[in-house]
């Protein structure tokens, strides 16, 4: 019994931060910047995430932008503006499906400058 | 507030979805229990525990294609058209919802054998509760590591609470006459196991997806848990009530007793519909302190 139970607690220590949820870890152009121009835009996660809908909405309403990865899990998305991006303010809505099943959401944004 | 997701009108619908999902998976699961535990109680009784066991599975079937439309919904950020796009539901059926449902599926119409008197169609139920419990380990934070420890406590977590939630509704009728006592000690007497192992495993789950005493007051998912511990222990505390007061009450004849019992059984069917709430809205739109 007595082994059982520190087996238990030697395991219930060794718990480090378990898979769960894969969040976004970072973003390109990061969140709150200002940038001069968005040559892609990047969702890095720290586990596998499956991007199932991204929106990216300006001065001028919804960016047409052309998605470069699938619809498969990855930890790196890209998706790529169009080349010439009207200055002002940029949001980027995201939503997916994290590798345990959770469906997830994100926001950021970020400012295209004259 | 850290840890807490958006909601909108989906993610509500969402969160009453998976808490109908639990109570219809629980009371499922809950009926062969029931019939296993008290194969001799009176038969008005075990009717009743098998015929909402039934239901309740079939409910549940139906609520997990509620699930599904509901979360296709809620990653395609199109409202009702993601509900029944082709390509999102299939992307759903590709997650670990996919492959719970399949075997909550399977356990659901497998407990409908509970219909059947005899050995045979009581062992087919209790197969069913346990891949229904089972199923519960193939999604969301069990998943996590230690992935065999974590799915042990939920499936025992499952199966104590649904022994717990699928008894009320056939102590209730139990409760209505003196005879029911009998039944009623006797459910006391395995509560008083069953309950510590649920509680137990539920504190050592919680405590491995909090990391530390500081997580439980940090984040959402810390606030959440809290709002369910302080609904369990009123849980609790009307179980305690029933078992030392009102239970001998009823044996002993008290005229009021019956009334009594069966009051506090429909509170404590109160305060497991939200206890099942909150547990729905910690597991679908809080992120648990070690993940953040």
């Amino acid at each position: 019994m007595k082994c059982i139970t520190l087996a238990l607690a030697a395991t219930l220590v060794s718990v480090t931060a378990a898979l769960a949820h894969s969040k976004a870890e970072d973003t390109t152009p990061a969140d709150g910047t200002t940038v001069e121009t968005v040559a892609v835009i990047e969702l890095r996660f720290d586990d596998p995430m499956r991007v199932t809908a991204i929106k990216v909405t300006g001065p001028d309403g919804d960016l047409d932008i052309t998605r470069e990865t699938g619809l498969n899990p990855v930890t790196a998305f890209r998706a790529l503006p169009p080349d010439v991006i009207p200055a002002g303010a940029y949001t980027v809505d995201w939503r997916g499906l994290s590798a345990d099943g959770h469906p997830m959401q994100g926001t950021f944004g970020f400012t295209v400058e004259d | 507030m850290e840890g807490l997701a958006p909601i909108d009108a989906w993610a509500l619908l969402a969160i009453l979805a998976k808490a109908a999902g639990y109570a219809a998976a629980l009371v499922a699961m809950g009926g062969p229990l029931f019939v296993a535990a008290f194969r001799s109680g009176p038969d008005d009784v075990l009717r009743l525990a098998r015929r909402l066991s039934v239901v309740a599975a079939a409910i549940g079937l139906a609520v997990l294609a509620l699930r599904f439309g509901v979360r296709s919904a809620r990653i395609s950020g199109m409202g009702l058209a993601g509900a029944v796009d082709p390509m999102m539901l299939s992307l759903v059926w590709d997650s670990p919802l996919g492959t719970a449902a399949l075997w909550r599926g399977v356990g659901e119409l497998l407990i409908v054998a509970v219909l059947i008197e005899g050995t045979l169609g009581l062992a087919v139920s209790l197969l069913g509760a346990l891949v229904v419990a089972g199923s519960f380990t193939l999604i969301g934070h069990s998943l996590g590591d230690p992935r065999w420890l974590l799915a042990g406590l939920v499936g025992a977590h499952l199966l104590a609470a649904a022994f717990w939630v699928g008894a009320l509704a056939p102590l209730h009728r139990a409760a209505g006459r003196t005879v029911g006592a009998n039944l009623l000690h006797r459910f006391g007497t395995i509560a008083s196991w069953t309950v510590p192992v649920l509680i137990v495993v539920g504190l050592t789950f919680a405590w491995l997806m909090i990391g530390s005493p500081g997580g439980l007051f940090g984040a959402a998912y810390g606030w959440t848990l809290i709002a369910k511990l302080v609904l369990v222990t009123g849980l609790l505390g009307l179980a305690a009530r029933n078992r030392l007061r009102l239970v001998p009450a009823l044996a002993s004849g008290d005229p009021s007793g019956s009334d009594r019992l069966r009051r506090s059984i429909r509170k404590e069917i109160f305060a497991v519909t939200l206890i099942l709430l909150v547990t729905a809205t910690l597991t679908l739109v809080t992120t648990p302190p070690v993940n953040l």
